[in-house]
């Protein structure tokens, strides 16, 4: 039996203990790589958890989209125009959706509240359009298919243009004009809000802002009172499950395809697979970043290893009286493989300290999300001991080898 | 009873590739409770026969006997064993581990013995204040003199009660009033019956023992009995 592994801890404790300034060099390497470590998986966690979310409060990530193809020679023939029969014909195909929006957006509408005027997005959609965009009525209700068969004169409002018309007055009842036409407000959307982690920008706090100024409409009133020329190039589905909804885009685009004559006029995305690409290129930078922690904990096992080397090579007499008294080579052995693993598996936990220190500092500087965990410090703690181990090897073999005759002769 | 038994021990060594013999065929005997002094020239092979007899080295050649266990026929590996529990060495510049407290360092033949940490303290301070230190317990090496640092390394060499006690120019550092001290501890550790062997090129010194053995070109010198 060899000595326990707490004697070992105990002399090796003792060992750092006496030499701070040169385990504290020795351990240099591992720190700073396990640093690296830290910052860069929790970089990473931060942008997924802000994708994430992001694509959350966009629909989620079973939502599928037939839109305009901007990477389409028009002049090749075609229109990204999708008739109301059209649009039914699809409908029927996949009956395995769970929503399905499609929608006419203008730009320049304006409307009217007795000598108040607003100019805002409209939409003509299905009553769909609020599974899709996971938004519902905060006040009234939204548009029902009744109100697509009947062309109905209702409107439901964004929170912005509901303020800037009635206050603090209920809107519901009330009529707006479009136009020409006279609308009925029937609802008030919920405010979007999603506070952008990136800190604002151009777009202020709210980087959800812009839908609180949209209004919606039937889509049949759109397409019969209120701007007959214009086309439904768009087309939001939602399907059960982000994997559904990969098979439900492969599905779609050879239909859409025929149904415009063979000419890619619509292009069919799907947030999953936007998704997975971006995960894609999140792991290429990850993996650039690990390979450079990689080379510093390289580096840094390389010299502890020659710091162990020269540190026995010093302590071969100690070594000789160890053997000499009765110590087993696997004894000698331990204790400096304990001692390896023990100084680099501390430079793991300063690693960690300095990463979460640095995380601070940079995620409050460079106001990005940064998101450290438990799993984290695993990882990070485990390398450290793993480079302990791997570097420690040689030096404890050559420890142990050590003959304790020519030991002893040692000055 | 034969506590040490050697026949016909050979010793080679190889300095590049010439090859040196140490020892040249050692028949010895010694009996349980003696003290014997080996002596002999630098060069004589006295330090080579000294490893061989701590289970330091292995003979090239020959037999060796300890406490009836046949050594010479034990791998490297078991003799670590070996040294832990038969014998006690005490090295002229002592040899302490010097980060250590005195208590600590007599604690650790216990220690690799497996033994534990409360028994070894007991056992330790117990040893220490035998041989007069017990009020210097938690002091490292180079706070003490140089014949209380020899007395620390007795007091290692015998904690765990070895069936010989080794010792190599034990006084060869010491002042000749801390020598003296030291080869008394020697002397009553004989008589309460312990073996003790020590290596010395001091007559002086060798007069302590019961018997002198005389090394010259790795053989037993006959011829010239001291003491």
């Amino acid at each position: 039996m060899a000595i326990s592994l707490a004697e070992s801890l105990h002399i090796g404790v003792a060992d750092i203990a006496m030499r701070k300034v040169r385990s504290a060099i020795t351990v240099l390497g591992i720190v700073l790589g396990v640093m690296c470590i830290m910052v860069v998986l929790a970089i990473l966690a931060g942008m997924n958890q802000s994708t994430m979310q992001w694509m959350t409060e966009r629909g989620g990530l079973s939502k599928v989209e037939i839109g305009f193809n901007w990477n389409y020679d028009f002049r090749q023939g075609g229109e990204a125009k999708l008739s109301l029969s059209e649009l039914r014909t699809l409908q029927s195909l996949i009956p395995e959706a769970k929503a399905f929006n499609p929608n006419i957006s203008s730009w320049n509408t304006r409307l009217r509240y007795r000598n108040k005027h607003y100019g805002g997005h409209l939409f003509g959609v299905f009553p769909d359009m609020q599974v899709v965009e996971n938004w519902y009525p905060a006040k009234g209700r939204f548009i029902n298919d009744i109100d697509i068969r009947e062309n109905s004169n209702v409107i439901v409002l964004g929170s912005k243009v509901a303020d800037h018309f009635f206050g603090e007055r209920d809107p519901i009842g009330q009529s707006v004009m479009l136009g020409s036409q006279m609308m009925t407000v029937i609802g008030v959307l919920t405010e979007k809000y999603w506070e952008n982690p990136g800190g604002g920008g151009m777009w202020g706090k709210n980087a959800l802002d812009y839908m609180n100024h949209r209004s919606y409409i039937p889509l049949s009133t759109m397409l019969h009172k209120i701007s007959p020329g214009s086309k439904i190039d768009q087309v939001e589905i939602i399907a059960h499950s982000p994997e559904a909804a990969l098979e439900l885009q492969k599905k779609l685009e050879p239909i859409i395809l025929q149904m415009k004559g063979g000419k890619r006029v619509f292009r069919v995305s799907s947030a999953q697979e936007d998704m997975i690409q971006m995960q894609q290129s999140a792991k290429m930078f990850s993996a650039i970043f690990i390979m450079i922690a990689a080379i510093s904990l390289l580096v840094g096992g390389i010299v502890i290893m020659n710091i162990m080397l020269a540190s026995i090579k010093e302590r071969t007499r100690e070594i000789g009286v160890r053997l000499a008294i009765g110590a087993r080579r696997l004894d000698i052995f331990v204790q400096f493989m304990v001692q390896t693993v023990l100084i680099t598996a501390l430079g793991g936990v300063f690693g960690i300290v300095l990463g979460y220190a640095i995380l601070d500092l940079v995620s409050g500087y460079l106001d990005m999300p940064m998101v450290a965990n438990v799993n984290m410090i695993f990882t990070a703690l485990s390398v450290s001991v793993g480079i302990g181990m791997i570097f420690g090897i040689a030096p404890a073999i050559k420890a142990g080898n050590l003959d304790p005759v020519i030991a002893l002769r040692e000055e | 009873m034969e506590i040490i038994k050697t026949k016909g021990l050979i010793k080679d060594y190889y300095l590049g590739k010439v090859k040196v013999r140490a020892l040249d065929g050692i028949d010895l005997v010694i009996e349980a409770g003696e003290f014997v002094a080996i002596m002999g020239p630098s060069g004589s092979g006295k330090s080579t026969l000294m490893h061989i007899i701590g289970c330091l080295d292995r003979p090239s050649a020959g037999e060796y006997h300890l406490d009836g266990d046949l050594v010479s026929a034990l791998p490297k590996s078991a003799l670590a064993g070996i040294r832990n529990r038969k014998i006690g060495f005490v090295f002229q510049s002592f040899n302490l581990l010097p980060h250590l407290s005195i208590l600590k360092n007599v604690e650790l033949p216990l220690m690799y013995a497996g033994n534990s940490a409360r028994a070894r303290k007991q056992q330790a301070e117990r040893i220490l204040d035998s041989v007069g230190l017990s009020d210097r317990l938690k002091h490292k090496p180079n706070e003490l003199s140089g014949g209380q640092r020899q007395r620390v390394a007795i007091a290692r060499a015998i904690v765990n009660t070895p069936s010989i006690l080794l010792a190599d120019e034990p006084t060869g550092n010491l002042d000749s009033q801390a020598g003296g001290d030291i080869l008394e501890i020697f002397s009553e550790l004989h008589r309460a019956g312990n073996t003790v062997i020590m290596v010395t090129h001091d007559a002086a010194v060798a007069a302590r023992a019961d018997r002198v053995i005389n090394i010259r070109d790795g053989l037993i010198d006959y011829g010239d009995l001291a003491g």
